[in-house]
């Protein structure tokens, strides 16, 4: 009882902080608030549910939720004319456990991806949330910042290996 | 045809579309388990995105959010059935994400028959490529096919060959519909493999991506 109340106060805790975050996400993606909210909660119940799944030597709990509402969201806006969506049928859950050599490697990634996006300029890192969080492509992001595909092209190349390049460092 | 044993480089517009959830959900899927079963992590594109989701300004929820998602929860505990354990045993070794999807697919469509020795187990991925599990009995062959698209096909457990080559766990193949292929279990035991055809629609940007990096 009592190990089961602990949970429940976590998790509220948990939600308190994702669910808005997970919210924005998918109206930023064009979902309108009512439909956000809806994929927030049934992300959120995922994560109650799929708990077991995560490792947390492998991702930060952030990167986690991030693919787990990513691959609602794909679910949802896919089969949009499917109301009768199974809540219990989310597909694509992201990975569990992995070889103890890359759980490392994946806890110092998160931690260096932090660091670096905090180094670089803002221009290149909003060219990476564009690109790996809004899921544009090249040439939609070259239309929404009104800069030519090339430019577009070589500064997230540009940014993207700086980042790596500062990953590799160490 | 390319048999694949080697880690992937991924180069940034493909990572940014796995990361991002831009690549058809079953390749997406498919990259997931194989980079698993190597042990290899390809973490960098996603932690941008969790880092990413940590950043964003907060949008409220109505005010009984919480208590909604508990009372989903305690719905959800209240008519789940027992855990069921795997039709077949074997499969409860793979990864994590993978056994799941197996769970999941076990329990709304079960598994088909394919022929004499062959079941597969549609995985029930949105979008338009698919991704199943193909059961072969030692010693069964898929009947010697092509097929309209590109086929991704990905060794979990025991060992077949193709008429080309031979798998074991972890290794996989890439076929343009046009060649014709047909795994064959070895006589030693049963083999699985993760199939995922794109339909014909549009693997390009990441698959050929793939094919570039995996020709070694």
């Amino acid at each position: 009882m009592v190990a089961e109340r602990q949970d429940r106060a976590a998790y509220s805790e948990l939600f308190a902080y994702y669910a808005p975050r997970v919210k924005s996400y998918l109206m930023r993606l064009g979902a309108d608030s009512a439909l956000a909210e809806e994929i927030a909660q049934d992300v959120m119940v995922t994560v109650w549910r799929k708990a077991a799944l995560f490792d947390r030597n492998q991702a930060s709990v952030s990167t986690w939720i991030f693919r787990v509402a990513r691959n609602r969201r794909i679910d949802v806006f896919r089969r949009a004319k499917r109301p009768d969506l199974d809540p219990e049928e989310t597909m694509l859950l992201p990975s569990g456990v992995e070889a103890p050599d890359a759980r490392i490697e994946a806890m110092e990634t998160e931690a260096r991806v932090r660091a670096a996006m905090k180094d670089l300029p803002e221009e290149q890192v909003s060219l990476l949330r564009l690109a790996f969080y809004e899921g544009l492509s090249h040439s939609e992001i070259a239309g929404k910042l009104d800069l030519p595909l090339g430019t577009v092209k070589s500064r997230i190349r540009l940014a993207f290996s700086k980042m790596k390049g500062r990953l590799e460092d160490d | 045809m390319i048999k694949v044993t080697k880690a992937p480089e991924l180069d940034d517009v493909t990572r940014a579309a796995l990361a991002s959830g831009r690549a058809e959900p079953a390749l997406g899927f498919f990259l997931d388990v194989l980079m698993e079963m190597r042990g290899i992590s390809e973490s960098d594109g996603a932690a941008i995105a969790g880092a990413a989701l940590e950043a964003e300004a907060p949008a409220s929820m109505k005010p009984d959010a919480l208590a909604m998602a508990f009372a989903a929860i305690d719905r959800g505990a209240a008519r789940a059935p027992a855990a069921r354990p795997l039709t077949y045993p074997e499969l409860a070794t793979l990864p994590a994400a993978l056994r799941d999807a197996i769970e999941a697919a076990e329990a709304h469509r079960g598994w088909s028959y394919a022929g004499p020795g062959i079941k597969r187990l549609d995985l029930g991925v949105s979008g338009a490529a698919k991704a199943e599990i193909i059961r072969l009995e030692a010693g069964t062959a898929v009947p010697w096919h092509t097929h309209k698209g590109q086929e991704l096909t990905l060794c979990i457990h025991g060992e077949f060959s193709d008429g080309h080559d031979t798998y074991g766990p972890g290794d996989f193949s890439a076929f343009e519909g046009s060649v014709r292929h047909q795994p064959r279990a070895h006589d030693t035991g049963t083999a699985y493999a993760l199939a995922v055809t794109d339909a014909g629609l549009r693997f390009e940007g990441v698959l050929g991506a793939l094919q570039k990096l995996f020709k070694q």
